[in-house]
């Protein structure tokens, strides 16, 4: 089991799969901080509870940064969407951050949802350019 | 139902739960001791000094080192055919768990005394 | 009307114990990967867990065995000792995972340090289970569960297309290796095999006879079956919310975000309330289930109803499990990972608990009249063999989908 935790965390060499993953993940933690967000926004949610699901998943952001900053690069075309992963990622952990610091706070968290949305729709972006979808 | 007539001896007998006759769970039946011909049941074997035996032959060599040996009396105990009352979905004993020496691993001054370093 | 009054009264308890970590994490996950077309795997498993949990308890009211006893006498010392190890290892897993899960509610219900809370958890349930009798500790947290119909309220508010959903419980195979884990995932949530070795132990606790067999098939298929729309519930509400947007819930709190967003902060403490209730009787019956096994697979004294005095192995066992448990909690692994591999592997030993159960409640030497019927033979047989293809499939599947992640 100790193998296979090792396999999971993934270090080492980054191929377009993993890249395409990770900035998937990114995607999906920007989704939900934005349902959390949306709970703070309608002062419809609990502050404990909205401060640690903003901690973790926070905390899943800067590890997916750390993964894509340290790996490197199976193919070399790839480094442009690699930063801008790594830039998406400290975007939304910094967002988190906020609304971890500011959970009983409407304003705060309307402001962090949107810009957590506009955070998610570059995360798609980069995955339709490492797909090959976009122009 | 006590056993004059003929029973399935692995199907009804090994492996079944012990109570003593107060209906405490005192073992279970982990060896039959057969003897005569036709063989006939002439006791019951109880203990995890038995354990070994049960096992496939590696994994018994593996065991023994770790039990010790079959020390009767001590891990292993022979309850003779006459003690046993009646086969029901347990097999019942006629006398208390103390008389017959079962049971002793409930018994938390048995506990304390075994693993005294002088024991 | 009193007896009636108590059926009714167990049957709620089972409904509302029906889900614990496992099926929160497996369905929440299935329902935001794949919407609506894993809810027949789940409709399999209830189905399932119920046939196999009439069978033991039926078993244990008529013959007086639990499920452990069985084991050892249909599958001999040495076949015994592999079931045994198995679900012990199953158990412990299942308890850590638990025993997690409850620290993490109360962390986001107070927002105080997780290992603390690990600790805190631990000691109430000693308290619990030292202070209430065995039905008593059943009750409380089955009652405590049904907070968790917020869910089913959740679904009625969210008002999906409730033609997809129907299609959803029409099989159906895709051949991607993650759609098949979360067949297995969620199939194998719903069976999870300290159910029945709790379930069948505590018929003898609560000292069942044939009188209780009525009792047994009414918690059975009705609490388990009315207890699987909690789990159905969860699928449908994730996949709504989340599959559209793509979250990928790798958090036990991501479970209550659809009931937040339907009925706001309200919603919210229905569905923690009810998971730490869910989660705290797993973690007990979990526990309870390691120390029935061994106390049964070696003979000694068991049960809550005799007392720490009369039964003081089977009480020490439970100590050093929940301290284990407690060991593997504190590790820091994320207990949604630890019930991932909890989950997996138990696929793996269910074969071992299932089938002396199945060959004993069929034996009519033992059974008598109540041996199995024509249906109970057939569905029995029919689960033993999809369990024996998935238990085949399961560690493969775990390798090559990286557990879930993808």
């Amino acid at each position: 089991m100790a193998a296979l935790a090792l396999v999971a965390s993934g270090c080492g060499d980054l191929s377009n799969d993993e890249l395409n993953r990770g900035v998937e993940s990114l995607s999906a933690l920007a989704a939900q901080g934005q349902l959390v967000a949306n709970g703070v926004a309608r002062d419809a949610t609990k502050t404990t509870y909205a401060r640690a699901m903003a901690r973790t998943l926070g905390e899943q952001a800067e590890h997916e940064a750390e993964k894509l900053a340290d790996a490197t690069l199976e193919e070399p075309g790839t480094a442009d969407q690699r930063h801008a992963a790594v830039a998406v990622a400290g975007e939304i952990s910094g967002l988190l951050s906020e609304l971890q610091t500011y959970p009983g706070d409407e304003r705060h968290g309307e402001l962090v949802e949107k810009h957590l949305g506009e955070a998610q729709e570059k995360a798609d972006a980069i995955v339709a350019q490492l797909s090959g979808d976009a122009p | 139902m006590k056993a004059e007539g003929d029973i399935y001896v692995v199907h009804r007998l090994l492996d079944e739960q012990i109570c003593d006759s107060e209906g405490r769970r005192v073992g279970r039946v982990d060896d039959v001791e057969l003897s005569g011909d036709p063989p006939r049941v002439t006791a019951l074997l109880v203990g995890d000094g038995l354990y070994p035996r049960r096992l496939p032959r590696r994994l018994a060599r593996l065991a023994r080192r770790i039990s010790g040996p079959e020390r009767w009396g001590a891990n292993a105990l022979r309850i003779p055919w006459e003690e046993v009352d009646e086969l029901t979905s347990t097999v019942k004993l006629r006398k208390k768990a103390e008389d017959l020496g079962l049971g002793m691993g409930d018994d938390p001054a048995h506990w304390i005394v075994r693993r005294l370093p002088w024991n | 009307m009193r007896a009636i009054l108590k059926i009714a009264l167990g049957i709620i308890a089972a409904i509302g114990g029906f889900l614990d970590i496992g099926d929160l994490v497996f369905t929440t996950q299935a329902g935001a990967l794949f919407r609506y077309d894993l809810l027949w795997a789940v409709v399999l498993g209830v189905v399932g867990i119920a046939v196999y949990a009439e069978m033991s308890g039926r078993v244990a009211a008529v013959s007086g065995r639990p499920v452990f006893d069985v084991i050892r006498m249909r599958m001999g010392f040495g076949m015994g000792l592999l079931a045994l190890v198995a679900s012990t290892i199953v158990n412990l897993l299942t308890l850590a995972a638990e025993l997690g899960g409850i620290a993490i509610v109360l962390e986001l219900l107070f927002d105080a340090p997780y290992g603390m809370f690990v600790f805190a958890s631990a000691i109430a349930l000693v308290v619990i289970a030292a202070l209430l009798p065995f039905g008593g500790i059943e009750r409380f947290f089955g009652y405590g569960g049904l907070l968790l119909f917020v869910v089913v309220a959740t679904v009625f508010h969210q008002n999906p297309d409730w033609g997809d959903v129907g299609r959803g419980f029409i099989p159906s195979i895709d051949s991607s290796t993650l759609y098949l884990y979360f067949v297995v995932g969620v199939f194998a949530a719903a069976l999870m095999p300290y159910e029945v070795h709790f379930y069948s132990s505590g018929a003898i606790e609560e000292g069942w006879t044939e009188k209780n067999l009525k009792e047994n098939r009414l918690n059975a298929i009705v609490g388990y079956g009315i207890g699987g729309i909690l789990s159905v519930g969860l699928v449908i509400v994730s996949g709504y919310l989340f599959h559209p947007i793509g979250v990928q819930p790798d958090d036990l709190g991501t479970v209550a975000l659809p009931m937040q967003g339907a009925f706001g902060e309200t919603g919210l403490l229905l569905a923690l309330g009810g998971m730490l209730f869910c989660v705290g009787g797993a973690a007990i019956d979990s526990s309870f289930a390691a120390s029935y096994n061994l106390a049964q697979f070696l003979g000694w004294e068991w049960g809550r109803y005799q007392g720490p005095r009369k039964a003081p192995r089977f009480t020490a066992s439970w100590l050093v499990f929940l301290l284990l448990g407690i060991a593997i909690a504190e590790s820091g692994i994320n207990p949604v990972d630890i019930t991932e591999y909890s989950v997996v592997l138990a696929v793996v030993a269910l074969p071992l608990t299932y089938l002396p159960v199945l060959l004993i409640a069929g034996d009519r030497s033992f059974m008598d009249r109540y041996a199995n019927g024509r249906i109970a033979t057939t569905l029995g047989w029919i689960y033993f063999a999809v369990i024996v293809v998935l238990a085949l499939a399961a560690i493969p599947l775990l390798l090559a989908t990286n557990a879930g992640g993808g």
